[in-house]
């Protein structure tokens, strides 16, 4: 278990306009799991190449346990990273991959023998030892990949993009064995991805990273219903957006006045945005609501399984609805209906 | 189907019998004489004489073995020294610095250079009469160019050693630069956060990862140095002499009762130069199943 503080790292690049990581600090307590979201060439592997110590920061530390690593070579620092394209060594066998790292501390070839056979009893691959990397599937080599790094005890556990080669049931899979084996070691975990589904579903805290700054850094729940800005709610999924002007205790927009339950509205600037799950709207050919609703019409009606998708047009301003197929209203394409933006569900931001 | 069975047949055929007229017909031709078969000398028996006067009378046997132990010596020296120099000069240069372009230009013109050229190099600059013991004797490390050792035209093939070292690291030194830039960094990343250090990445990492490259490569190396003529023969000494030259001066005695030992011992370089080349081809095979 450490507790990990990365503290303003910078880093630039020769021929980059802009640095590649800039000016981010996070704090990561001990045993946490955290994901590096962003798009690719964010910055976000390039952070993980600074905490191994492969790449040097410009600016800033990296603290484990309050000790700054940064004159720590990558050898001594024992934070262990897992490749996204697995890289076990093609000229070994899995129990010779798996127990690498003790074999370069010197250990006793008993006792790596036990520790391999631990270690691959825990990724549920016991009887593979024997196989060489390419007589695997990519969901067993993603596991060999995992038991090499965590059979060498790391302070810090860093996996690039750990999901991404992998077809969708062997994700769901991996991801729960990636789950349950850091709970179960209370190891300390960042994991880099551009799938904010992944972070969300693996992660305990994610820090979301756009052209190498920090955006947020937050529990999953928060990047949904609270986003810091429209750059982060669209990467979550965000497509209902409207301007408003604030006033003193409602907003004005195009469709209307809107009142929000939210309580740091002192904070907003006087032009800001509001933001709404499609799943929180409401729709409903008669009226029965008492705040926040709109009069609007469906464009478009898309079935897809358990939801229904609504197009609406409120004045000119497109909003989404998704409502549960089960027991859904009659509602047809240019049916009139009365949208409803609940003031508990509504988000405003800055612009 | 059938007429692009024929196409294919006419378009290799040119090649083909060039190849086998000129090639596998010269070494029949050989491998007769070197059975006895010379009619232009009224000889027309068949018999194994020639191959037992190289390898067990009194005359040739002597000649013929310790030619084969300096031929053997300096291949295998010259292949294994070049390799490890082209080894480290790639692992140095692979990454990216200011002069890389000029340094990797400077290792890689050792390949278009012709062998003669070298051999002549080599003299210029290692003889007790070149460069190096000039230079050695105006510093006044050592008294005149005379104690410079003998590096060239020695009875070890230093000259020779030191000759195939220049020219065939060139070869292995492109052979490697490609494969290391495939492979990327990666693996030593990744070695390295596992806790592996300087020696244990080179080691337990990159050694295994171009091994099959450097061995194919030697395996090749080897085999050309150990059937080339013009090197040994311009820094070589007359005893040892190595076996290529010991052939090319059978086939130049005017006694034309030599020319069979001389073919015969051809053969048998022919022979070692072959069993080595089959041996490549084996183990690439047996790599490619293995993948």
């Amino acid at each position: 278990m450490t507790e990990v503080n990365i503290v303003n790292l910078i880093k630039n690049f020769s021929g980059m306009t802009r640095p590649a990581v800039d000016n981010i600090s996070i704090n990561i307590r001990n045993g946490e799991l955290i994901a590096l979201l962003g798009p690719s060439g964010c910055g976000k592997t390039t952070i993980l190449k600074m905490i191994t110590g492969l790449l040097t920061p410009d600016n800033g530390d990296i603290l484990l346990d309050k000790q700054s690593i940064l004159s720590v070579p990558t050898e001594k620092r024992n934070v262990v990273m897992v490749f996204q394209n697995y890289l076990l060594f093609p000229y070994m066998n899995v129990n010779e991959n798996v127990g690498f790292s003790l074999k370069m501390k010197g250990d006793d070839p008993k006792i790596i023998n036990k520790r391999v056979q631990e270690m691959l009893e825990l990724v549920k691959l016991p009887d593979i030892g024997e196989r060489r990397p390419k007589q695997l599937s990519g969901g067993q080599q993603q596991r060999v990949a995992l038991a090499r790094a965590l059979i060498a005890n790391p302070r810090l556990l860093l996996l690039d993009e750990p999901l991404s080669n992998l077809d969708a049931h062997l994700r769901d899979e991996m991801r729960e064995l990636i789950t349950s084996i850091q709970k179960k070691l209370e190891v300390t975990c960042m994991f880099v991805t551009h799938d904010q589904e992944e972070a969300v579903l693996l992660a305990d805290k994610i820090a979301l990273i756009f052209d190498g700054k920090l955006q947020n850094f937050a529990e999953p729940k928060e990047f949904y219903e609270k986003p810091i800005n429209v750059s982060a709610a669209k990467f979550f999924g965000g497509v209902n957006f409207i301007e408003l002007n604030k006033n003193a205790n409602y907003f004005h927009s195009s469709i209307g006045n809107i009142t929000s339950n939210q309580t740091n509205i002192n904070e907003l600037n006087t032009k800001c945005i509001a933001t709404i799950r499609p799943e929180n709207i409401k729709i409903s050919k008669e009226n029965i609501y008492q705040d926040n609703f709109f009069k609007g019409k469906i464009k478009s009606v898309i079935f897809s399984g358990t939801h229904t998708r609504y197009k609406i047009v409120i004045n000119n301003l497109n909003l989404e609805c998704s409502l549960q197929s089960l027991g859904i209203q009659n509602i047809k394409k240019e049916d009139e209906v009365f949208v409803n933006l609940p003031k508990d569900k509504i988000w405003i931001m800055n612009e | 189907m059938g007429g692009d069975k024929t196409k294919i047949i006419l378009s290799i055929t040119p090649p083909l019998l060039i190849i086998i007229l000129l090639f596998y017909g010269g070494i029949f031709y050989g491998l007769v004489q070197s059975l006895g078969y010379q009619p232009a000398i009224g000889k027309y028996e068949i018999n194994l004489d020639a191959y037992y006067n190289i390898l067990f009378s009194e005359r040739y046997a002597k000649l013929f073995w310790t030619g084969l132990a300096l031929n053997l010596w300096v291949s295998f020296v010259s292949t294994f020294l070049a390799a490890v120099l082209a080894l480290f000069a790639a692992l140095a240069i692979r990454k990216t610095f200011f002069g890389k372009t000029v340094c990797n230009f400077i290792y890689s013109l050792n390949l278009p250079m012709p062998h003669l050229v070298v051999a002549v190099g080599i003299i210029f600059v290692f003889s007790q009469s070149g460069l190096l013991a000039r230079m050695l004797a105006q510093l006044n490390i050592i008294a005149s160019p005379g104690d410079f050792p003998v590096l060239v035209k020695d009875k070890y093939g230093v000259g020779i050693i030191l000759a195939y070292i220049w020219k065939e690291s060139a070869f292995f030194f492109i052979i490697l630069m490609s494969v290391l830039q495939s492979l990327g960094e990666n693996f030593e990343e990744l070695a390295q956060s596992l806790g592996a250090n300087r020696w244990q990445r080179f080691r337990y990492v990159i050694l295994p990862l171009v091994m099959p490259s450097l061995f194919s490569a030697s395996i090749i190396v080897f085999a050309f140095s150990f059937g080339a003529y013009e090197v040994p023969a311009l820094l070589g000494v007359i005893y040892p002499q190595m076996l290529p030259v010991m052939a090319f001066e059978f086939f130049l005695n005017p006694d034309l009762n030599a020319r069979s030992e001389g073919m015969a011992l051809s053969i048998i370089i022919a022979l070692i130069v072959m069993i080595l080349v089959i041996f490549y081809f084996w183990l690439t095979q047996t790599r490619i199943r293995k993948d």
